[in-house]
């Protein structure tokens, strides 16, 4: 069946690309991904609660803001489910390598000391 | 016995007692039997069980001295009755000289459990046919014993040297592989004694990659031991992490919600048909089939964009907790799972489809790595290893937990034992997986996703739990100490388990056929090392 064949042969031209083009292109991400956390500086009320909970002692909180060492962090999210204004969660930041140890703590501003 | 009626730990206690002529201190449920026995009566007590048809599940090394400084030593051997519940025979030792008879000539499934309590613990299996050293290597000196509670005093032993067992004669070679391979893969090292093309025996080294995390979780609360035992390996997350949160509940009489217990279920069958869909793929890798490889792996990604989607992870982690699950899953991914696995799953069936019909690929697969039944049976395989073999071991049926009590999972079972028949194990088994999380998927039920522990626990208690991942049964055994934290944790993997299944099934066979052997099997190194 020379048309079976020829079916055969170009069908595959037919097929969608099943690739991404990143990091040409940014990463096919998810709403429910779990990247790096995130704090919403206008809802902390710096009560700890995340840095309480914290399995791996990857949050600190002083008045220079939320120091997040993402060099700690397993991504647990248990920070995000412990806040109870709900200012923290997963974000989308999943690029993470660094070159110095020192570049992977993370501060967050929250404005003036309370 | 087995006549008449089903076996409890009551009639467990009087067969016992009639065999032994004295009565023996035999507590628990229906589902959990604690006997203690002297030393002396282990093997008596393994071997009634077994006549029982008890299966060897793992043995489990204790330094008791954490919760009473006067206490010793103790190891449990742990059987599994058909239909009945599982056993631990409990015998307590000496600090000094702990020693007991090596029950490895009765039950062989147990040779690695009883090596590994004599590296972590100085517990000596009296008369084990094999006592090399296990889990510690030479190179890392002066870890001795590490799971003891009480440092012994003066400078640790040396280090045990290690010898491959290698066969001599005429013709025979000895041909080296690993622990580093070309591969991105884990670390272990092959010892081929080969003539010719025919391996004669293997020997395997493992647990370059021990990381000591059965001694890192001691101490922490359950939450934090969750996050490093979901971490074991990444394969089996949600298996480990369930066994696990399932132990915590037992000890603490917790009753999990609805959502929470079919969820998991739903977690459980996404794992084992993401890691189905990857080893077949892998497969195809052993004898170099790159359309198979290529095909199966873009599959395997879909569904660990489906996992992130519907939970935030790839490889699910993170979901699974004592009470329940942490996590709700994502609305609009759930929404959408079923229609997304039905589309994955026709894909999976027409790459399948296309492979059995490739006859150069199956005649690679066909009586490739056999491993009888009996074989099977005596060293203890789980999992796809087993039912590739004929065996019907699956703790989804056999002990069904969670979810599982209310659903019927049917047995996929092969004859053959060879590399194909683990191939069609996993194809029939993906299928049976995409139509579970498709059904559970619109009718998950709705309300609370955790329960708050019933109780803190008791301490000292224990139990055991076992839950079916892609690689077989994974099972938990967990003593909570003061404060609701971790007294002792052994997680006997499900790879752990089917390694000695592997090396029996490569002599006889050529050289080049065992990466395919292997990878038939593609067993994890990180929980087996742990």
């Amino acid at each position: 069946m020379p048309f079976d064949v020829l079916r055969r042969l170009l069908g595959p031209l037919r097929e969608p690309v099943a690739t991404s083009r990143y990091p040409d292109a940014e990463p096919l991400l998810q709403p429910a991904t779990h990247g790096l956390p995130e704090v919403d500086p206008t809802r902390c009320e710096r009560d700890r609660a995340c840095v309480a909970v914290c399995p791996t002692q990857a949050l600190r909180v002083d008045d220079d803001g939320w120091w997040l060492d993402s060099g700690r962090c397993v991504f647990c999210s248990a920070c995000a489910l412990a806040c109870p204004h709900d200012a923290i969660r997963l974000g989308s930041r999943i690029e993470l390598a660094s070159r110095d140890r020192r570049d992977l703590v993370v501060l967050t501003p929250l404005g003036g000391p309370r | 016995m087995g006549d008449d009626g089903p076996v409890t730990a009551r009639s467990i206690g009087e067969a016992l007692a009639l065999r032994l002529g004295r009565s023996l201190a035999v507590s628990g449920t229906a589902d959990e039997v604690l006997v203690s026995v002297e030393r002396t009566e282990m093997r008596p007590v393994v071997d009634i069980l077994q006549g029982l048809g008890g299966r060897h599940v793992m043995l489990v090394g204790l330094d008791l001295r954490g919760l009473e400084p006067t206490a010793g030593l103790a190891v449990e051997e742990i059987l599994a009755i058909p239909d009945g519940p599982i056993v631990r025979i409990r015998v307590e030792l000496p600090v000094e000289g702990p020693s007991y008879p090596s029950l490895t000539s009765l039950t062989p499934a147990a040779q690695w459990d009883e090596r590994e309590v004599r590296d972590l613990l100085g517990i000596t299996p009296a008369g084990h046919p094999d006592p090399r050293p296990l889990v510690l290597h030479e190179t890392v000196p002066g870890l001795a014993h590490p799971l003891l509670k009480v440092r012994p005093a003066g400078p640790p032993p040396p280090a045990e040297a290690y010898h491959p067992l290698v066969a001599h004669g005429d013709g025979v070679y000895e041909l080296p592989v690993g622990p580093i391979h070309a591969g991105v893969i884990e670390p272990g090292h092959f010892r081929f004694s080969a003539v010719g093309e025919s391996v004669l025996h293997l020997d395997a080294r493992l647990f370059y990659a021990h990381r000591g995390l059965e001694r890192l979780v001691e101490g922490r609360t359950f939450d934090g031991a969750l996050l490093i035992v979901e971490r074991a390996c990444g394969v089996c997350t949600v298996t480990h992490a369930t066994a696990f949160s399932r132990a915590v509940e037992r000890l603490t009489d917790t009753i999990v919600p609805a959502r929470a217990r079919m969820g998991r279920v739903m977690l459980a069958e996404l794992e084992r048909m993401y890691n189905h869909v990857g080893d077949m793929g892998n497969i195809c890798a052993g004898v170099g089939f790159h359309f198979g490889t290529s095909q199966l792996g873009w599959l395997k990604e879909r569904l660990l964009r489906l996992n992130e989607g519907l939970t935030g992870h790839r490889f699910l982690t993170g979901v699974a907790a004592p009470g329940g699950l942490r996590l709700e899953f994502d609305p609009t991914a759930l929404a959408g799972l079923s229609r997304a696995v039905q589309a994955i799953d026709l894909d999976i069936r027409r790459v399948v489809r296309l492979l059995v019909r490739s006859e150069s690929f199956m005649a690679r697969l066909h009586g490739a790595g056999v491993v009888s039944g009996e074989s099977a049976r005596q060293l203890g395989a789980v999992g796809v290893a087993a039912r590739a073999s004929g065996l019907s071991a699956d703790l989804r049926r056999d002990r069904p937990a969670d979810g599982y009590a209310e659903l019927d999972v049917p047995l996929v079972t092969a004859a053959a034992g060879d590399v194909a028949a683990r191939f069609h194990v996993r194809a029939q088994e993906a299928a049976v997986s995409a139509a579970l999380v498709r059904d559970l998927a619109d009718r998950l039920p709705e309300g609370p996703i955790r329960a708050p522990l019933g109780h803190p626990p008791e301490i000292g208690a224990s139990t055991v739990v076992g839950a079916e991942g892609p690689r077989g049964a994974s099972w938990i055994w967990l003593m909570a100490g003061r404060d609701a934290r971790v007294e002792r944790l052994h997680l006997r993997s499900a790879s752990f388990a089917n390694w000695p299944v592997v090396v029996a099934a490569v002599p006889g066979n050529l050289v080049p056929d065992f990466p395919l052997i292997n990878k038939s099997f593609e067993l994890c190194y990180a929980c087996t090392d742990r």
